[in-house]
């Protein structure tokens, strides 16, 4: 097997540029929420020098406080409004420019080549849909708002001391060297210990869903003793990574706490200074003090969502980089089947060069004709399927559907043409139409229900508790795996292509579910070609011929009786089926 | 004493009381710091830069410098231990939970998903030990309480009460106003929460979708329940900022309050301007001790319901009762069974003879699975016993029982590690076993042979892969009874018939039940019984039931 070739990565320039791309059609909103939210933070910045001048009407011996406390009234509630019409505004950006994202996000993945997610692993596509999309959608609805208001605030509010004294700004910012010194030395610590903080979590969640999930295997074996070891390690673990966490973010904010102390001596040196000689009064002084008390829990905000920041500039990234994918390309005018037939011809398949998994194989299936191909694991049966199906292109040799080759018929063109059911179960989630429906999304409910009938499904789906509404699924009702792979097989009635494989598609379940399964499978495939990958033999023997494969090679091929008289393989095989033995 | 919710609270708090002692008493030294903070900026205004005192200056910078560091120390280890409490709560809880599960006697999956289980091991466990982390922090938000109402206090009685008494109706008002919003926007959240669920949902179905074609449908769908989202999304963020900025507007309206009250009291020279400034900060201060007890309120509830929660766990009733007796290490492996009445068992009369190789055909798969039960103690029967060589069941310890018998259930799960890991758990003869259950011809074809990690309790492997090496782990155990369910389901029907005769001749000499409908693997069984109505309606040699039985014919052939 080779080397897992992940899905790409875009560039830092690429990722910006997407982002560039997300926000032009939104420019208006754009310049709208970062206006809004400056005026309220600019209006926020006035208490300081309220107070201040309140100070100083005090120190002059006025009583007259009636004007600036109505401002500070004011400001309040210009601020408290401002800032909740600022913040709005933001989450609509952010959270629109992440929807449409996403939605392309899933768009491509949906519609790369199978063998191309195959070759990263399904892994690598799920992790990105799942944990990078909730790290940027965090970030976007936790860290945006806030890491966008408190860097505005700390503008501001240096802003506000250049204006009271341009002393008090060189004050404030000698604090500045400090932190940042200790963001860098913060992030470069904190994302690969965060990193592995994750993989950590991710692996204790796998050893107890291993251990608590296979409870009754672990007491079979008698392995409680191991388990509890296992757990044992990887919680510990967890709490020591957790514990190096920790110790590095309070060490962040000590060193911070240096900063804020720093800028704060400077700022009540400079006012003794300034209003010793004269040129600041006692308010100023008091207001550039205050300024910077008011700056601590911004600054350490802000500078706390750095790390946030670049794990969702990673995330983006990863999202833009299968966003970008290109999609298949398509034949300029698609051919169009004539038949039902399946012709290969001298077709040989290799996943890795010098080792084929196919060799020669020619077979002929005419329209509605049902072939079973038998034969041990690694014979070949499944990559003869999804070669069939379209999913690779074989090394060489042709292979055509209803006449046409695959690359005229083009990749739309073949899904419509040939469906493939895998031993692979998989309910969607969300409610049993809505399932049966991606099959046929303008199938009404008695189309739908024709397609149970057909399969022997109708009795169980009707008992369910809100029969064709239930919610199905991960983490709804569940479905035994007999049922489900019957889904599949109504799915497949319902997509109503001309020719169906059928992948070892009862071998999950258990054998008295097998049965179930042979019978709708035989039910499905009515008015089909059909290809069966036959693990029972009384389904093969059902089939009009059958096709033994051994090594890559078809070593037999004949009706069922053909084959038993033969003597051959497939009749070594039967002995144990039939009831003419002694 | 069976745990409750409350007494998994208490011992998880007791359980990390110096640590907590520790944590209380450096963050009240933080918090009382803080308070500090603010005074010692009014008093350098008042005794430095309002009367231009060098030495004062000097003297104050050199006292916020001590405060500052006291501050920033004591915080930090206050966090350290406070977490570190937490978290070793937790991890002890996780302990509890997975002793408990994995308890010989089971009983606590009863009822519960294994996702369910694990939420509980983590999330409620961490929950619980969370409560670890607020509790200094309560107090230390009580100790910068007490810091800074007595420096108001000190500076003025009435500017003190005033803002003491009027932080927490403050505080309810944004409450009050907060409170509908959050649980709207709690809602709302979840269904956002949605869309990512769908999305993965759909990439790990991308297999079935691409084998119909219905990609396009799917990608319709996703848009839907995305824009669906983001307009819920937007709801909640509404209300967040709307919530944010009636706070902020209440807490400016009041500060502007207590400048007032402060301006005319220092007007009128009953404080200095110092003392307004540092009244001013202090209001902005008590903010903070106020909002931490709303938050540790709700850190205690939250802690309260998942302690709840993991009690319900660990006081679950054990499934079956434990004896204290040992199988004989040489016994013959002769089981019987008498009267058992356990699900759709009723009555069943069953003798597995030493060294027999038996088929048991359920044409009930209900019946297989409750005959499972009973064979591997997963469960007493409700009348009747299971002997194992003479002894009663009940009389042996479950965990010795399981040492002499062994159930291999059909979809036992692989663990992860590699291969060869999952075939080693208990024995000696594991290539003999790789070859009889053809897991060797799984290991030639993964990249790395027997050495090829498994993953995903074994989903990385296909159906019949995974059941053959869960077939090698049941013969390489080597128990003196092996009962199989179904072990070649999604095997090949080549391989089948080469995994019949193997096993045959690796479990030669001791007792094996194949529990299973397969002809391919009842044709090599010395004797098969069929179960009819819960107890047994035939038996023989399959050659003779397929002559003579058309039910046996329809169960196994059809």
């Amino acid at each position: 097997m080779s080397e897992r070739e992940l899905l790409p990565t875009a560039t830092g320039r690429r990722t910006a540029s997407a982002v560039g791309e997300l926000l032009r059609p939104r420019r208006l909103l754009a310049f709208s929420a970062f206006g809004v939210l400056t005026a309220a933070t600019g209006v926020g910045l006035l208490t300081a020098p309220l107070l201040g001048h309140i100070v100083d009407l005090v120190a002059e011996g006025s009583t007259d406080f009636t004007l600036p406390v109505v401002l500070l009234v004011v400001v309040a509630l210009a601020r408290g409004a401002g800032n909740a019409w600022g913040l709005a505004l933001v989450s609509r950006l952010g959270e629109s420019m992440l929807a449409s994202l996403r939605e392309r996000f899933i768009e491509r993945a949906l519609s790369q080549p199978l063998e191309r997610v195959e070759l990263a692993g399904s892994g690598d596509l799920t992790s990105r849909v799942t944990n990078d999309v909730a790290v940027i959608a965090k970030s976007v609805r936790e860290a945006l708002p806030e890491l966008g208001r408190s860097a505005l605030t700390i503008v501001l509010t240096l802003g506000g001391l250049a204006l009271l004294d341009w002393r008090f700004l060189l004050a404030a910012l000698l604090a500045a060297p400090i932190q940042l010194y200790t963001v860098r030395w913060y992030v470069r610590r904190a994302i690969p210990l965060y990193a592995h903080q994750r993989v950590q979590d991710g692996a204790q969640q796998q050893q107890l869903l291993d251990t608590v999930g296979g409870a009754r295997t672990v007491r079979a074996f008698r392995l409680t003793g191991e388990h509890v070891e296992r757990v044992r390690e990887r919680s510990q673990t967890v709490v020591d990574v957790t514990m190096r966490a920790v110790r590095l973010m309070t060490r962040f904010f000590s060193r911070l706490n240096l900063a804020e102390f720093v800028g704060l001596s400077a700022i009540l040196v400079a006012g003794f200074v300034l209003v010793g000689n004269g040129t600041a009064t006692i308010g100023t002084a008091t207001a550039a003090a205050l300024y910077f008390h008011s700056l601590f829990n911004p600054i350490n905000a802000a500078l706390a969502l750095v790390d946030d920041a670049q794990s969702a500039a990673a995330s983006l990234a990863r999202l833009v980089g299968v966003a970008d994918l290109p999609t298949e390309r398509e034949p300029e005018r698609p051919a169009v089947p004539v038949d039902a037939s399946v012709k290969a011809a001298a077709v040989s398949h290799a996943y890795v060069a010098g080792h084929d998994v196919l060799r020669d194989v020619d077979l002929d299936i005419t329209p509605e004709e049902r072939v079973a191909l038998v034969g041990a694991s690694g014979a070949g049966k499944t990559t003869l399927a999804k070669l069939i199906a379209g999913i690779h292109r074989p090394t060489s040799g042709s292979l055509a559907l209803g006449g046409v080759g695959l690359d005229d018929l083009g990749h739309a063109g073949t899904r419509r043409t040939v469906a493939l059911i895998s031993q692979e179960v998989h309910v969607f989630a969300g409610t049993l139409a809505e399932d049966l429906r991606l099959a046929k999304p303008d199938a009404t409910d008695e189309e739908l229900r024709a397609a149970l009938e057909k399969v022997g499904a109708l009795p169980w789906v009707d008992a369910l508790p809100d029969g064709l509404s239930t919610m199905v699924g991960e983490g709804a009702h569940r479905l035994t795996v007999t049922q489900s792979q019957q889904l599949a097989l109504v799915r497949l009635v319902l997509a109503d292509p001309p020719i169906a494989i059928l992948d070892e598609a009862t071998a999950e379940a258990g054998s008295a579910g097998a049965k179930v399964l042979e019978k709708a499978a035989a039910r499905a495939l009515e008015g089909r070609t059909g290809l069966v990958v036959a693990h029972r033999l009384t389904q093969a023997a059902a089939a009009d011929r059958i096709v033994v494969l051994d090594a890559g090679k078809v070593v037999e091929t004949g009706t069922h009786e053909e084959l038993v008289a033969a003597n051959g393989r497939y009749a070594a095989l039967w002995a144990a089926w039939s009831d003419q033995r002694e | 004493m069976l745990p409750t919710g409350k007494s998994v609270l208490r011992d998880a708090v007791s359980g990390q009381r110096r640590l907590l002692a520790g944590a209380a008493f450096l963050g009240s030294v933080h918090q009382g710091g803080e308070a500090l903070v603010p005074v010692i900026v009014g008093i350098v205004i008042d005794q430095a830069v309002s009367t231009g005192s060098v030495g004062a200056l000097v003297r104050w910078i050199v006292v916020l410098a001590v405060v500052f560091g006291a501050l920033s120390m004591s915080y930090r280890f206050a966090a350290r231990a406070a977490e570190r409490a937490s978290e070793q709560a937790a991890h002890g809880l996780r302990m509890r939970l997975a002793r408990r599960v994995l308890d010989p006697r089971g009983g606590a999956e009863a009822g519960r998903l294994p996702g369910a289980l694990v939420n509980i091991a983590t999330g409620d466990a961490k929950r619980v030990g969370v409560v670890n982390t607020v509790l200094p922090f309560a107090v230390a938000g009580f100790v910068g309480l007490l810091v800074s109402a007595v420096s108001l206090l000190r500076i003025s009685v009435p500017l003190g009460l005033l803002v003491l008494l009027g932080t927490p109706p403050l505080l309810w008002l944004t409450h009050l106003v907060g409170k509908p919003l959050e649980r709207r926007s709690s809602v709302e959240q979840e269904r956002a929460a949605h869309a990512s669920g769908v999305a993965a949902d759909l990439v790990s179905g991308l297999r079935v979708l691409k084998g119909i074609g219905a990609e396009a449908a799917a990608v319709a769908r996703y848009r839907r329940t995305s824009q669906d989202s983001l307009a819920a999304t937007l709801r909640a963020a509404r209300a967040h900022a709307g919530h944010d900025g009636a706070i902020l507007a209440l807490t400016g309206i009041f500060i502007a309050v207590v400048a007032l009250v402060g301006a005319h009291l220092a007007a009128n020279g009953s404080i200095t301007v110092g003392e307004l400034v540092a009244a001013v900060g202090l209001a902005q201060f008590l903010l903070g001790p106020f909002q931490i007890f709303a938050w540790v309120n709700g850190q205690l509830a939250q802690g309260r319901a998942s302690a709840e929660r993991v009690a319900s766990v660990l006081a679950a009733p054990p499934a079956v009762t434990s004896g204290s007796g040992a199988p004989a290490g040489n016994g013959a492996g002769r089981v019987r069974l008498r009267g058992v009445t356990h699900g759709s068992l009723d009555a069943l009369d069953l003798d597995v003879e030493p060294g027999e190789f038996l088929g048991v055909v359920a044409p009930d798969p209900a019946a297989a699975a409750h005959l499972l039960d009973c064979l591997g103690r997963e469960a007493d029967p409700s009348a009747g016993t299971v002997e194992l060589d003479g002894v009663a069941y009940t009389e042996l310890d479950p965990h010795e029982l399981r040492g002499a018998v062994l159930v291999a259930a059909h979809d036992a799960d692989l663990f992860e590690g590699s291969l060869l890991d999952n075939v080693v758990t208990v024995s000696r003869d594991v290539d003999r076993a790789l070859t009889a259950s053809a897991a060797d011809e799984v290991a030639r074809t993964l990249p790395d042979g027997v050495h090829t990690l498994v993953a995903e309790r074994g989903r990385s492997l296909s159906g019949g892969q995974r059941q053959r090496v869960a077939l090698a782990r049941a013969l390489a155990a080597d128990p003196p009874v092996l009962v199989v369910h179904d072990p070649t389901t999604a095997v090949d029907a080549v391989t089948e018939a080469r995994i019949a005769g193997e096993l045959r001749e690796v479990r030669q000499g001791r007792t094996t039940v194949l529990v299973t409908t397969s002809p391919a693997l009842l044709a090599v069984t010395d004797r098969v019984v069929v179960l009819d109505g819960g107890a047994v309606g035939a038996q023989g040699t399959h050659a003779e039931l397929v002559h003579a039985n058309p039910g046996y014919r329809s169960a196994v052939l059809s």
